[in-house]
């Protein structure tokens, strides 16, 4: 059996790296894929608006020659054209100002969509997608976040960079043609300055990119050590820690300046070496042009055009070199994302055309929950086996829910009971066993058991910050109607997870905003909210883990109470799994189930496990010596 | 109340070795005004010797640009007058050399600026976590962590960047257009008159219209931090939203808010990409302007060529340092509220006024308690949390208190550790009245282990002595061992060394197991086993438990009831108590309800009378009594 498992182990590994390598070598398919996310049409309009921004400058530097030709002319002309030239001059300004505009806003929409898409793909998979998210996801959400915030606007960028790259090699075609044809060797080696632009940005930048993550690093150190110190406040006063804590800032204070001052060196030397290039093409210009002029050959207007030149010729060296050090950071961003995707799915799926809503309304996402007509009978679950990493997880783990039954999970720290539940709720991925819904097996769990087959209540419950009422329906219809009495499924719902009184209590009852950015509830306050979103969906199956734990005794049996009436009498789930080393709980419970380091150690009521089972009858111990001592 | 100055308090602590607590309040100045702009901008006051050189760099950044355009003139008017090209060469040698050494005095400067900025802020950030350090529980109690963090870090960022941007973009750019337009008047004072209007005007112009693109840039920086926390929150619930089927809800939730986002950037680009191209049709029209100015006076014969190039190029030269003068007035304004914000910090005060005549608590050994008829509402909220309390308990007994979340459990432990005072009544601790203890020595010898552990993103070692050179390495294994943690100690990778990853904040708990496990390499147990070891390093003579009610198994919680055990052994312990279990080893009992004690005897007394309510709980718990 190990064997087998290795081999799939194995297998999915392989097929991981081989997904992530084969990302890698490709970020140029995944850059070509990524301009038609919103539609390739889109994406080549907004580049020819660009064009003409870029190329432009072209008409200035030939209107400025003939403007200097005039000014320079030993025979003095007529005033009237040179003032025309100068009105062409701001004519053609406000030309490319329009353009501008128009092909700026036009191209909001497209970075935004392109952004949005890019999100919205992962964040879908991550969210609905088939197979477990748990072990798609970094460490922490921040992370997560960043990697939608950064790794995608990375990926834009390079898109966008393209436009940029097509303008000013446009510009710079044009402007060598009409250069070489006035002094083609003075043309030749101003393309020596142009290269090393071209070197030193493909060169530096990976320099400046490196120092400015580091310092970024860094700062965020910083930041996070401001914030562990506020957080732990209490901890730092109460033992009179204040100076050592400062001392630590000051060092870590110290280390961030010397990472942003380099940092920025970086960054400074990389934009004066561009300028610097300029000036010496511009120096060169006079030092090769000097005999010409001498001769007339080379005119001051010839000079103000390959002077102005030379400015705008800077960016396509900087575009391409900048964009040859983005390609790389592109393949990590496009692996960091797909990491993000289920195993089924790939960079393809990541940067597949996706809608987005920005101009018209999105179609009603709070769709009615698919109705079930196979109310459970019984769940049954063979040889659940998660293996995470140092031997936690569980093993071989059979699970027989009958309809009507009040099942407790119990065990040690680390035995292994919220890997269980989350395996069943296929939240967890399943490294091996079967799950069958009233003896029909059940695929992919993490979305076959979900509302009205199954809710779950996890343990460490997240609200988000918007209304109570968003919070415990988050998309499920409920009533349909809002306030008054519309919202009697949600009232009964808090009833049942006793929460119904302070909710009451609210001033705004259930439109109070919650969550990170609203009012804070308690911690046992939070867990009873998540009962209740998990109750307002009326599952056949309720899967609570450590509800209780925030909870005082009274509280906590009331609870109990309510949703045992609730099952008996059909207005509630009938069934229940609980995850809980609480007596109050055990003792209600049918069957209760002793996980030991992640195999099942004992099966039965609480009074067969304490004569049967040894591991149950150490965890009782201490609880049975108080009885002892009490009793006396 | 007068407030006597907590230098006093300072003072006096000085013979002990260990004054840290008190050091940092010392040199908060007594009550008053909050602190002046230009005292927070003393921070950034450089060294002579380094400002010696930002000068040198700033004025070398500026003159040497200035120096070159006149090479260019001379090398137009030489060519066509027939110079030698000999002569030629080395003018155009001369501008390559006068260019580049420009560009690197600007760098040099940059660094210079970017250094000094740094320091100052670095100087800022520490003087500001001191003087929050320093201030009570009281004010700690109403802020997050995140709203400190944007107090003491954010703000001084942003004047960080004003003031870096002020060497470099205003004092910088001001010095370069200033140098233009005087060499400019200089050359041709007609034309110099000209470019000075309109620099005049452009310059007025842009910082009226500049204005106009702020309202809608906050508005889009506003949406896209919905975007950004919708996202986070989505990602960190993501089990609760799987399990409730919410999924398609929420991606529609990030689609809303994403397009929210669009039309507020929209709107903030249209307004940007206009300012941007009409500034650019103001500065053609500029060069537009002497041009033709320069156009007129060489066909009066007024000008040389060289001249008008010469014109051209400072023309050139005023768009970048303009644009970026204009663009610090945006940022002076978000300077000055960070600055605002960093003098009302500044300009808090303690509440709990430090003793007159400070008298440290006995050195060693238990210290007894006792409350006497103490009430307590919480600063700025009228209501009684506690009313008339009354306990007392002697050296090496415990006390344990019993009550519903709300009762009054909690506060009770905080008086204990004058995080705040109560508002009648005295607690005294080892017979002296807290309000007149030496604050060192409260800090040592009472000590507190609280439900959720606060940990750091730092080693082992640093969360163990929080930073303090309390004991050697030694002593720490020692204790470690004590708690029971030998083995953990044993399986990481740099055992003390080891660096823990803190808890980040709430948002940082995902899915697992235990919550902490996965960030910190503790489990919730651990965690709590840690807890107690920095109690046995501090070695007090008061321990107070605010016991850890939940995740933790029984087998675990007896471990750390045996921990429990031998920490209160020879201390005197006050145990908030979450479950009965452990009341087995405390000698009396306190009740709590509403703030009040409504019972309050020997636990032996209690457990045996059955109308009593601790006999209730009992009941209630299935403890058959």
């Amino acid at each position: 059996m190990t064997g087998r498992m290795d081999a799939q182990e194995s297998a999915r590994v392989t097929a991981r790296a081989g997904r992530r390598s084969a990302a890698r070598v490709r970020p140029w398919r995944v850059v070509a894929r990524v301009t038609r996310i919103v539609g390739l049409r889109r994406y080549v309009i907004g580049a020819l608006l660009w064009a003409p921004v870029s190329v432009l400058p072209l008409l200035s530097g030939l209107v400025l020659q003939r403007l200097f030709d005039h000014v320079s002319a030993q025979r003095v002309v007529a005033i009237g054209e040179p003032l025309w030239l100068c009105a062409a001059l701001v004519g053609v300004e406000i030309v490319r100002g329009l353009v501008m505009v128009i092909a700026w806003v036009y191209g909001t929409y497209w970075w935004d969509a392109a952004a949005t898409v890019l999100r919205a793909n992962p964040l879908r998979s991550v969210l609905t997608a088939r197979g477990a998210a748990a072990g798609r996801l970094p460490h922490s959400s921040g992370e997560a976040v960043a990697r939608l915030r950064d790794d995608t606007a990375d990926l834009v960028q390079l898109t966008d960079d393209i436009v940029s790259l097509v303008g000013a090699a446009l510009f710079s075609a044009a402007a060598l043609v009409i250069m070489a044809a006035i002094d083609p060797v003075v043309t030749l080696v101003l393309l020596v300055p142009m290269a090393a632009i071209g070197v030193l940005n493909r060169l530096l930048r990976g320099v400046v990119q490196r120092r400015h993550r580091r310092a970024r690093v860094l700062g965020a150190m910083v930041t996070g050590f401001v914030g562990d110190v506020f957080g732990g406040v209490l901890a730092i006063k109460t033992a009179g820690a204040e100076d050592a804590v400062l001392r630590r800032l000051r060092e870590r204070n110290r280390a961030r300046r010397d990472a942003a001052v380099r940092d920025r060196l970086a960054a400074g030397l990389l934009e004066t070496g561009t300028g610097a290039a300029v000036e010496i093409s511009i120096g060169l210009v006079l030092l090769l042009a000097a005999p010409a002029m001498r001769r007339g050959a080379f005119t001051v207007g010839d000079l103000a055009l390959f002077t102005g030149y030379a400015g705008w010729l800077a960016a396509l060296p900087r575009t391409a070199g900048s964009m040859l050090s983005r390609l790389p950071q592109a393949a990590v961003a496009v692996e960091r994302l797909t990491r993000l995707m289920a195993s089924h799915e790939d960079a393809t799926d990541l940067t597949r055309p996706g809608e987005v809503w920005f101009t018209r309304r999105p179609p009603s996402a709070a769709a009615t929950p698919p109705g079930h007509d196979d109310p459970l009978e019984v769940l049954d679950a063979r040889g659940l086996t998660v293996r995470h990493g140092h031997g936690r997880g569980v093993r071989d783990v059979d699970l027989r829910l009958a309809r009507g039954s009040f099942t407790v999970v119990t065990g040690a720290v680390g035995a292994g009971k919220t890997t269980l539940v989350r395996a069943l709720l296929g939240l967890a991925p399943l490294d091996a066993g079967t799950i069958t819904w009233n003896g029909r097996p059940v695929a992919d769990p993490g979305t076959f058991l979900v509302p009205g087959r199954a809710a779950y209540a996890g343990q460490v419950p997240r609200l988000f910050s918007e209304s109570l009422r968003e919070n415990l329906l988050l998309g499920h219809p409920g009533d349909g109607r809002r306030g008054g009495g519309g919202d009697a499924q949600i009232m009964r719902a808090l009833e049942l997870s006793v929460l119904d009184r302070e909710v009451a209590a609210m001033a705004d009852g259930l439109d109070t905003v919650v969550g990170p950015r609203g009012v804070r509830l308690s911690g046992g306050q939070v867990q009873r909210a998540t009962a209740a979103r998990a109750l307002v969906r009326s599952p056949d199956l309720l899967v609570v883990d450590d509800l209780s734990s925030a909870l005082d005794v009274e509280t906590e049996r009331l609870l109990w109470d309510r949703i045992a009436a609730a099952a008996r009498d059909g207005s509630g789930p009938g069934t229940l799994l609980v995850v809980s080393h609480r007596r109050a709980v055990l003792e209600r419970a049918d069957q209760v189930v002793v996980l030991d380091r992640g195999r099942v150690a004992g099966r039965g009521t609480l009074t067969e496990l304490l004569e049967s089972c040894p591991e149950m009858r150490r965890l009782w111990t201490g609880e049975l010596l108080v009885e002892a001592e009490e009793a006396r | 109340m007068t407030a006597p100055d907590s230098t006093a308090a300072h003072g006096a602590a000085a013979p002990s070795p260990d004054h840290a607590p008190g050091g940092s309040r010392g040199r908060i100045a007594s009550p008053g005004t909050p602190a002046s702009r230009r005292d927070i901008l003393r921070s950034f006051r450089p060294a002579p010797r380094a400002a010696a050189g930002l000068i040198t760099g700033i004025g070398a950044a500026t003159a040497l640009p200035l120096a070159a355009p006149q090479l260019t003139r001379r090398f137009v008017d030489d060519a066509i007058g027939g110079a030698g090209l000999r002569h030629l060469t080395l003018v155009a040698l001369g501008y390559l050399a006068l260019a580049v050494a420009g560009q690197a005095a600007r760098l040099l400067a940059a660094w210079l600026a970017g250094g000094l900025a740094w320091d100052g802020t670095n100087r800022l950030r520490e003087r500001l976590a001191e003087h929050a350090l320093g201030l009570d529980m009281a004010f700690h109690g109403r802020r997050t962590p995140g709203e400190m963090i944007e107090r003491v870090d954010g703000d001084v960022v942003a004047v960080a960047d004003f003031a870096v941007a002020f060497l470099m973009d205003v004092v910088a750019g001001f010095l370069l257009l200033v140098g233009v337009l005087a060499v400019v008047l200089a050359t041709d004072a007609r034309l110099g008159g000209v470019l000075l209007v309109y620099c005049a005007l452009i310059g007025l112009l842009m910082a009226r219209t500049q204005r106009l693109a702020v309202p809608s840039a906050t508005r889009a920086r506003a949406a896209s931090a919905v975007v950004f926390g919708t996202l986070e929150e989505r990602l960190a619930g993501v089990e609760d939203i799987r399990a409730n089927g919410a999924g398609a809800q929420a991606v529609a939730r990030f689609q809303q808010v994403s397009a929210e986002m669009y039309r507020a950037e929209v709107r903030a680009d249209k307004v940007r990409s206009a300012l941007l191209a009409g500034t650019s049709v103001a500065f053609a029209a500029g060069t537009a302007l002497v041009l033709g100015l320069a156009a007129w006076g060489r066909q009066s014969g007024a000008l040389t060529v060289g001249t008008a190039v010469l014109l051209f190029q400072y023309t050139q030269m005023v768009r970048t340092p303009l644009e970026r003068l204009i663009d610090q007035l945006k940022q002076y304004q978000t300077a000055l509220a960070g600055i605002a914000r960093i003098g009302e910090l500044l300009a808090e005060r303690r509440t709990l006024p430090g003793p007159a005549a400070p008298r440290p608590l006995p050195a060693a050994g238990a210290l007894g308690l006792r409350l006497r008829g103490v009430g307590f509402a919480y600063p700025g909220d009228g209501a009684r949390v506690l009313s008339d309390v009354t306990l007392s308990l002697a050296p090496g007994e415990t006390l344990g208190l019993v009550g519903r979340t709300g009762s009054g459990k909690s506060t009770v432990a905080r008086l204990l550790l004058r995080l705040y005072d109560p508002v009648e009544g005295t607690v005294a601790v080892g017979g002296v009245d807290l309000r007149d203890t030496a604050p060192a020595s409260l800090r040592r010898r009472v000590c507190v282990v609280t439900q959720d552990v606060q940990l750091f993103a730092a080693t082992v070692r640093d969360n163990l002595t929080l930073f303090r050179p309390l004991a050697d390495d030694g002593r720490l294994r020692a204790v470690l061992e004590e708690v029971g943690l030998g083995e953990w100690l044993a399986g990481l990778p740099d055992g003390l060394d080891t660096e823990l990853t803190g808890h980040a904040g709430p948002a940082d708990h995902t899915e697992q197991d235990e919550p902490l496990m996965r960030h910190t390499g503790l489990s919730a147990g651990e965690a709590q086993l840690l807890a107690f070891a920095r109690a046995f390093l501090a070695d007090p003579g008061l321990v107070i438990l605010d016991e850890a009610s939940s995740r933790l198994d029984p087998a675990t919680e007896r471990h750390v009831e045996r921990v429990t055990g031998r920490l209160l052994a020879g201390r005197t312990g006050v145990l908030i108590a979450h479950r009965l279990s452990s009341l087995s080893r405390v000698d009396t009992i306190a009740v709590l309800d509403g703030g009040a004690v409504v019972e309050y005897g020997r636990r032996t007394d209690l457990a045996a009378d059955p109308a009593s309510r601790f006999a209730h709980l009992l009941h209630a718990a299935g403890v058959r009594a």
